[in-house]
């Protein structure tokens, strides 16, 4: 089992965690491809993948950037770096 | 004849235990602490098994857990490893893989047309014609397989614990003992297995007579066993290598799943067989095999032995032999004498014939070994003019090795040809992976002492943090142990690489003509290694031959990948502990109590309905009936529970919900609909608001967790300033539903039940018998109701009171079943069963639930602003004619129309209240938009006609749950 | 014994045509070039020149025949899915398994076994009856069978699951079959090959070189080839070539693995598929359990093993057949799958005028193989979608025109 080493709780199991895949930010007012392009396409090829976890027991997410091919944690991002904002 | 030695030194065997036990039949004694090959072999039993293909007769190997050809059947067990398992009392053993007896295997007629089966005949022949291969098939699944399993046995499952470490030491040799030993000092916290039941390695076997190592190896084991830093595991496997050094230890009481911060691999070298004509006869042995049965069992093999080696190792075995009181017939070098120094000196001295530059062409025997041809060597091949006939019932093969570096390969690691050792030795290690001693070519005493000190030493600077990679080679030996081509060729064959497949040299070449040029493809055509050893003493010689074919290096040539596991894993081992988490609901034993039929809703059991399972249908209609008339009550704690509170509460709401909650009233209620970005159905509730910053949400039973999951992503990715707490557990749930619900209720709840006060879609916190609770008057099932959300401890005295209370009236529990029927009446969908995985809310009537114009984003909207122009389906109502019988048509059951699939029936139900089947079908545009009536194909294929309804079919209006209902006030 | 070995006892050499040829240099132009010597890739070659008389094609492959998914499944062959679509497609496929070995000359070892789906719960069993429905009605022979009938079926199942989640029926589907994988793409390889195709092993493709929109020639670790039609068949490798012309796509990889025990006497004739287990097994030719479960969690362009899917896997065996507790994993490994949000494969056209694609096989990549193979070769001779195959276009993302599989997809290889 791999482990994930997170901010705060430390390492954990990956069994703990939910995946939730890359980090993808709703483009507001898009034109209808762009629209489907966001809903349904993936950044599929090997990558440094900029992606977020959630921890089951705790209730909170991770933002990490994990080399797709080597399976390694590259970096934790702080959520705010990647927070957005949506038309209210 | 006798087998059995004089006690050894370092012996496994209890000689004051006697073990009895039976093999075909026949009874054996043997002493506590033998394997059953070496029990067998004390008794001159040298035939253990037969091959897989040609059932040839087949003896003992290795003595180290690769025999795949002495495979056993026991009582309990296929395919027991009859080399390393230890005999018990009153075992009654068969050969595995055996048509009559070991000695006598009908079966092995199968050789006599043995040329008529090349290399990958199968693939060549039985397809024509077509029809007669289920025949062929079945005759050849006759012959597959080994063992056999008794589908009666029970399931076994072992036990699993998990440990940590520092270090991990794979390996209690020299090697593994003096590393471990090294970082325990250097305060580092290690674990150190040995896959034997004792630890000492080699150096009980192959160096048991050497008194230069007896004061090491005593203080080693001393050292290892009592440090106060190490924890050793004997009989323990290291099973595989995961991610983040993650090894499974497989021990006799079940599997550790150990956690370490480093692995240093002491693991070995695995001794290679040489090829000649018939090299699989019962009395052809690994060299270190027979040590291993000298030394551990007290057991020689036979009398008369021929030694094939080209190193060293040939000549100490060629010395214990003698020691035991083997005659050694003769020494066959396949190099120079002048190469092996003492070791040849010391042989030399003892009187024993040394032939250098020779080679046996051919062992010779009827079921076992009786003779072998040796001649000199002329090039690779045999000199037959100067051939000689050696008399013996034994060969010791001492011709090569390969490093037992299956885990170093799963962690990533490479390995390379080194020419000056003849052998693959460690090139690119992954981080935190070490080696040492054989298996990185340290051979000497000396040079393992030397290399385990300094791995040790690097993996405690690693540990540290500090980078100190050493040189991997500095310790290498500078003469080779293996041949680099142990083989001799032979025109009749039958000199076999794999003996787990009964592959002969000729079928890797013709496999190789025939294309499979590539190590991979060979394998897979050939079946070379994919036998139970998993290719231990096989893969180095098919690699040898495919590069010579090819007139590659052993390099270029590479080797097939190394997969989990290193050694077979019982799956009682790998299942552990069964664990089925299942959730019950507080009022669970009155449920039961109560004559509950349960079923299983995602993680929940739940109340199907109560009654005896003979009279289920009258059940569910009774209850049905009990909530039109009257009044019902449902447990409905599984439902999702979660409270939302902070400043941004009803933003969060708005985003994640179509409709908007952000102008919900204080003490209302919203039905509350959740799509994915795609526009697809995921989850519906209710949304209640409790105060302008505090809201409490409802999900569905098996989405609960995921809405959880989905509005928590909100708050933390879009900044929201919001709490969330998950209630699901701590909360349970009651829907007290009909009409005499306000009636029974209000006597026991200091809320006002008055319509002015507690309005249809209304929510209220209270008390009821005592209890804080939250009333929410909503009403899925289409009655004037309520539903009682209060702690979980306060749930059975309520209910049980409610029941009282509701005497009078005729109250009545119902079960999810009748919940099904009357809400399919008011026509309520259900998610999942009325929707798939790309129903969206325009399929389902749902238009006004998705408020486009009104909100300026929720999630999934700018999706069902397209889909909403190109609805391709649509949910629409049905029912069939009065007095068409009650379970003709099913859920799932297509709509057909001019024999064309236009739809399927997503819920459908007798409807008591409308005394009639009804239901749901989703129909394919366009013919949803006709009205002609549907015909359903049901199971014995007719067409069913069912008519059209609108939605819902009881009480259109709504009028029985909002206000025109009879007011009660108390 | 039959005839056709008499032969190999009577003769002296081993004189048997290779399958593959030996490597040779590369031709600087083909009319086709197929990316990914696989089972798809090979079958793709093998109908280009048997129907289409297209022989001037090169099919590239990094590694070696067969190596990738082709020879990592569990084998499983069976049409019966949930979309009319899916059915028609994988009906195909399954007759066109059926006739493959005279095809080839080569015996496949494709054997009817019969195939339960087993429904543990009501929602699953009304997803079954669906299936049965749907494939009853386009001729695919599938139907919903009690206990009863599971239980004289296979007998050795505990169908109470060990008390927890009890088997409530099962979709029957007889036409489910097993083959011997490599085998198919071997088979298809020497059809291709003896009909003038060229197959260049341990050939790496670099880059695909475009203008304006139009393939003009592939890049490889062995140099330049101009070509007007290349087609990816690649799998688990397919972002990395979508990636070369600038194409964007749903397609993410997630490791797949199997296990297979030791072998033993034959006793399992059935293929035995548990959805809420997440388990599927059969039982091979040699005598192994060949055992599967879902898909790994993570996105992951690897093939490693994790330990967590051999715990979980026997853990669920144990519920369905608690005898098999005695038997040994012998070997696990993985294959990387090419995921779908729809479950459905992605072929066909593209954007980019003289690309194609066969993707998005997730799981379910083998069976496929000689249907995609056939109607991908059809495509590329006649440049459009053959109509099997137009629902799995890769604009029905952009038009929200998914394929509704998803539903029946728990597990299902």
């Amino acid at each position: 089992m791999k482990l994930l080493d997170c901010p705060v709780i430390g390492k954990r199991p990956i069994s703990e965690f939910d995946y939730m895949g890359e980090i993808r930010i709703p483009p507001v007012d898009a034109d209808e491809k762009t629209w489907s392009e966001y809903v349904f396409n993936r950044k599929g090829a090997p990558c440094s993948l900029r992606e977020a976890w959630y921890h089951r027991p705790t209730g909170r997410w991770y933002v990490v950037v994990r080399n797709t091919v080597t399976d390694e944690i590259e970096a934790h991002v702080d959520i705010s770096e990647v927070q957005y904002e949506l038309p209210a | 004849m006798n087998y059995r030695l004089e006690p050894q030194p370092y012996e496994w065997i209890s000689r004051d235990k006697t073990i009895r036990f039976t093999f075909e039949g026949r009874e054996f004694q043997a002493f506590e602490g033998d394997s059953i090959s070496s029990g067998l072999l004390a008794n001159g039993q040298l035939i253990l098994g037969r091959s897989f293909k040609y059932h040839r007769p087949r003896g003992a190997l290795t003595l180290a857990n690769h025999d795949a050809n002495a495979l056993f059947q026991t009582e309990a067990e296929p395919n027991v490893r009859g080399d390393v398992v230890a005999l018990e009392p009153s075992m009654k053993l068969t050969a595995c893989n055996v048509n009559g007896t070991v000695a006598k295997d009908k079966d092995a007629k199968i050789e006599y047309v043995a040329r008529f089966l090349p290399v990958g005949f199968y693939y060549k022949t039985f397809h024509k014609p077509k029809k007669f291969f289920p025949f062929w098939e079945k005759m050849i699944r006759s012959k597959a397989g080994l063992g056999h399993v008794n589908t009666q046995w029970d399931a076994q499952r072992q036990s699993k614990s998990y440990a940590f470490c520092d270090l991990l030491v794979i390996g209690a040799g020299l090697s593994g003992m003096q590393s471990a030993l090294a970082a325990a000092d250097a305060q580092l916290n290690v674990v150190l297995v040995d896959e034997n039941p004792f630890i000492g390695g080699s150096l009980d076997y192959q160096l048991a007579h050497e008194p230069r190592v007896k004061a090491l190896r005593e203080s080693l084991k001393e050292s290892v066993s009592t440090h106060p830093n190490i924890r050793l595991y004997t009989s323990t496997l290291a099973v595989g290598w995961y991610t983040d050094h993650y090894l499974p230890l497989l021990t006799p009481h079940g599997m550790i799943k150990l956690r370490s911060r480093a692995v240093i691999h002491a693991t070995g070298v695995m001794e290679q067989p040489a090829v000649f004509r018939n090299n699989d006869l019962p009395g052809v042995m690994m060299a270190s095999g027979i040590q291993r049965l000298i030394s551990r069992y007290a057991v020689k093999p036979g009398q008369n032995a021929l030694v094939l080696t080209s190193n060293v190792e040939g000549y100490r075995a060629a010395l214990d032999m003698f020691e035991a009181g083997i005659a050694v017939v003769a020494v066959v070098d396949m190099e120079s004498i002048a190469q092996r120094g003492e070791w040849a000196e010391r042989v030399l001295a003892k009187g024993i014939r040394v032939l250098e530059k020779h080679g046996i062409y051919e062992a010779i025997g009827r079921q076992t070994l009786q003779r072998a041809i040796v001649a000199p060597l002329s090039g690779e091949s045999c000199d037959l003019s100067k051939k000689e006939i050696f008399d013996c019932d034994l060969i010791a093969m001492s011709v090569g090795w390969v490093p037992a570096a299956q885990l170093i390969y799963q962690a990533g690691g490479k390995l390379s040809y080194d020419d000056t050792l003849q052998q693959f030795v460690p090139e690119f290690l992954p981080k935190g992976i070490f080696v040492c001693g054989r298996l990185n070519g340290a051979f000497t005493v000396d040079q393992r002492i030397a290399d385990a000190k300094a791995v040790a030493q690097e993996a405690v600077a690693f540990l540290k943090g500090q980078k100190e990679s050493r040189d991997l080679t500095q310790y290498r030996d500078t003469t080779a142990h293996s041949h680099p081509w142990p083989i001799i060729e032979h025109p009749k064959g039958k000199n076999f690489i794999d003996f787990d497949e009964d592959l002969q040299l000729k079928d890797l070449k013709n496999a190789i003509l025939e294309g499979f040029d590539n190590i991979e493809l060979l394998k897979r055509f050939s079946t070379v290694g994919m036998g139970p050893s998993q290719g231990k003493h096989s893969n180095m010689n098919a690699i040898r031959v495919l590069a010579r074919s090819q007139g590659l290096g052993i390099n270029a040539t590479g080797s097939t990948t190394a997969r989990p596991f290193f050694h077979p894993v019982p799956i009682s081992a790998l299942a552990g502990r069964r664990f089925r988490p299942e959730r019950r609901s507080p009022l669970h034993a009155w449920h039961e109590a109560h004559q509950a039929k349960f079923m299983e809703a995602g993680v929940w059991l739940r109340p199907e309905y109560y009654g005896a399972s003979s009279a289920r249908l009258d059940c569910i209609q009774e209850e049905v009936e009990a909530v039109r008339s009257r009044l019902g009550i449902i447990d409905v704690s599984t439902l999702g529970k979660i409270e939302v509170m902070g400043p941004d509460a009803a933003r969060l709401l708005d985003l994640a919900y179509t409709m908007k909650m952000s102008t919900l009233k204080q003490g209302m209620t919203r039905y509350a609909l959740m799509v994915d970005d795609s526009g697809v159905i995921i989850d519906d509730g209710i949304v209640g608001r409790l105060a302008s910053d505090q809201f409490y949400v409802t999900a569905t039973t098996s989405h609960a967790d995921a809405t959880y999951k989905i509005l928590s992503k909100y708050v933390q990715f879009c900044g929201l300033n919001v709490r969330l707490v998950n209630r699901t557990g701590s909360l349970a749930a009651i829907n007290l539903a009909g009409s005499e619900s306000r009636k029974v209720l209000a006597p026991l709840t200091s809320i006002s039940l008055s319509e002015s006060n507690f309005p249809y879609l209304g929510m209220r916190e209270g008390l009821l018998c005592g209890y804080p609770v939250r009333l929410i008057r909503v009403g899925f099932v289409g009655e004037l109701g309520y539903e009682i959300h209060l702690p979980h401890n306060a749930a059975l005295e309520v209910w049980q009171r409610l029941m009282v209370a509701g005497q009078a009236v005729g109250i009545k529990p119902f079960g999810v079943e009748a919940q099904r029927i009357l809400r399919l009446e008011k026509g309520h969908i259900i998610i999942g069963q009325d929707t798939d995985g790309l129903t969206h809310p325009y399929e389902v009537g749902m238009s006004w639930a998705v408020p486009l114009n009104s909100k300026a984003w929720f999630t999934g909207k700018p999706s069902l602003a397209r889909l909403k122009s190109s609805c391709q389906r649509q949910l629409v109502g049905f029912k069939l004619a009065q007095g068409a019988p009650k379970n003709l048509v099913k859920e799932c059951h297509l709509v057909i129309d001019n024999n064309e699939m236009v739809g399927r029936v997503t819920s459908v139900a007798y409807s008591p209240t409308q005394q009639c089947v009804i239901g749901l079908v989703m129909l394919d545009q366009p013919y949803a938009d006709t009205s002609n009536p549907i015909h359903i194909r049901v199971d014995d294929g007719r067409l069913i006609r069912g008519e059209r309804c609108s939605l819902p079919f009881y009480d259109p209006e709504g009028i029985r749950q909002t206000s025109a209902v009879e007011e009660v006030l108390v | 014994m039959p005839w056709q070995l008499l032969k190999y006892g009577f003769k002296r050499s081993h004189d048997e045509p290779r399958f593959f040829p030996e490597a040779r240099p590369l031709k600087k132009q083909y009319d086709v070039v197929i990316i990914g010597g696989g089972g798809h890739g090979m079958a793709c070659a093998y109908y280009l020149a048997k129907d289409h008389g297209i022989t001037d094609v090169a099919v590239l492959e990094q590694g070696y025949i067969g190596g990738g998914n082709t020879g990592r499944n569990t084998t499983i062959v069976r049409s019966n899915y949930l979309t009319p679509e899916g059915v028609k497609f994988y009906d195909t496929s399954v007759k066109l398994f059926e006739d493959l070995a005279d095809d080839f000359d080569l015996n496949i070892f494709y054997s009817t076994r019969g195939h339960f789906t087993l429904a543990h719960t009501d929602s699953a069993l009304r997803t079954m009856r669906w299936r049965a429905e749907v494939n009853k009605h386009l001729g695919v022979a599938s139907e919903v069978v009690d206990l009863q009938t599971l239980a004289e079926e296979v007998p050795y199942m505990d169908l109470t699951c060990a008390g927890h989640s009890p088997v409530l029926g099962a979709l029957y589907h007889a036409p489910g079959a097993v083959a011997r994988h490599d085998a198919v793409a071997w088979g298809y390889a020497r059809g291709a090959y003896n009909r003038g195709v060229e197959l260049h092993q341990k050939t790496r493709v670099l880059n695909i070189r475009t203008e304006k929109d139009e393939v003009c020639g592939v890049e490889t670790d062995r140099g330049f080839i101009s070509c007007r039609k290349v087609i990816s068949m690649v799998a688990g490798s397919t972002p990395r070539i979508t990636e070369m012309v600038g194409l964007s796509t749903p397609i993410e990889i997630y490791p797949l693995q199997a296990c297979v025990t030791e072998p033993v006497k034959p006793f399992m004739d059935t293929i035995v598929v548990s959805g809420s287990l997440h388990v599927y097994v059969s039982q091979s030719s040699r005598g192994e359990l060949v055992m599967g479960a879902s898909v790994d969690p993570s996105v992951l362009h690897s093939t490693r093993s994790s330990f967590d899917f051999t715990e979980g896997l026997a853990d669920k065996m144990l519920d369905l057949f608690p005898f098999v507790s005695r038997l040994n994993v012998m070997r696990q490994w993985a294959g990387m799958s090419d995921i779908t949000p729809d479950f459905a494969p992605i072929m066909g056209t593209t954007p980019i005028k003289g690309f194609y694609l066969d993707a998005g096989w997730g799981t379910w990549g083998f069976k496929a193989t000689p249907v995609s193979g056939k109607t991908m070769a059809w495509t590329l001779a006649q440049e459009r979608n053959h109509e099997l195959i137009e629902p799995f276009r890769l604009s029905r993302f952009a038009d929200f025109d998914l394929v509704g599989e998803k539903g029946a997809a728990s597990v299902g290889h």
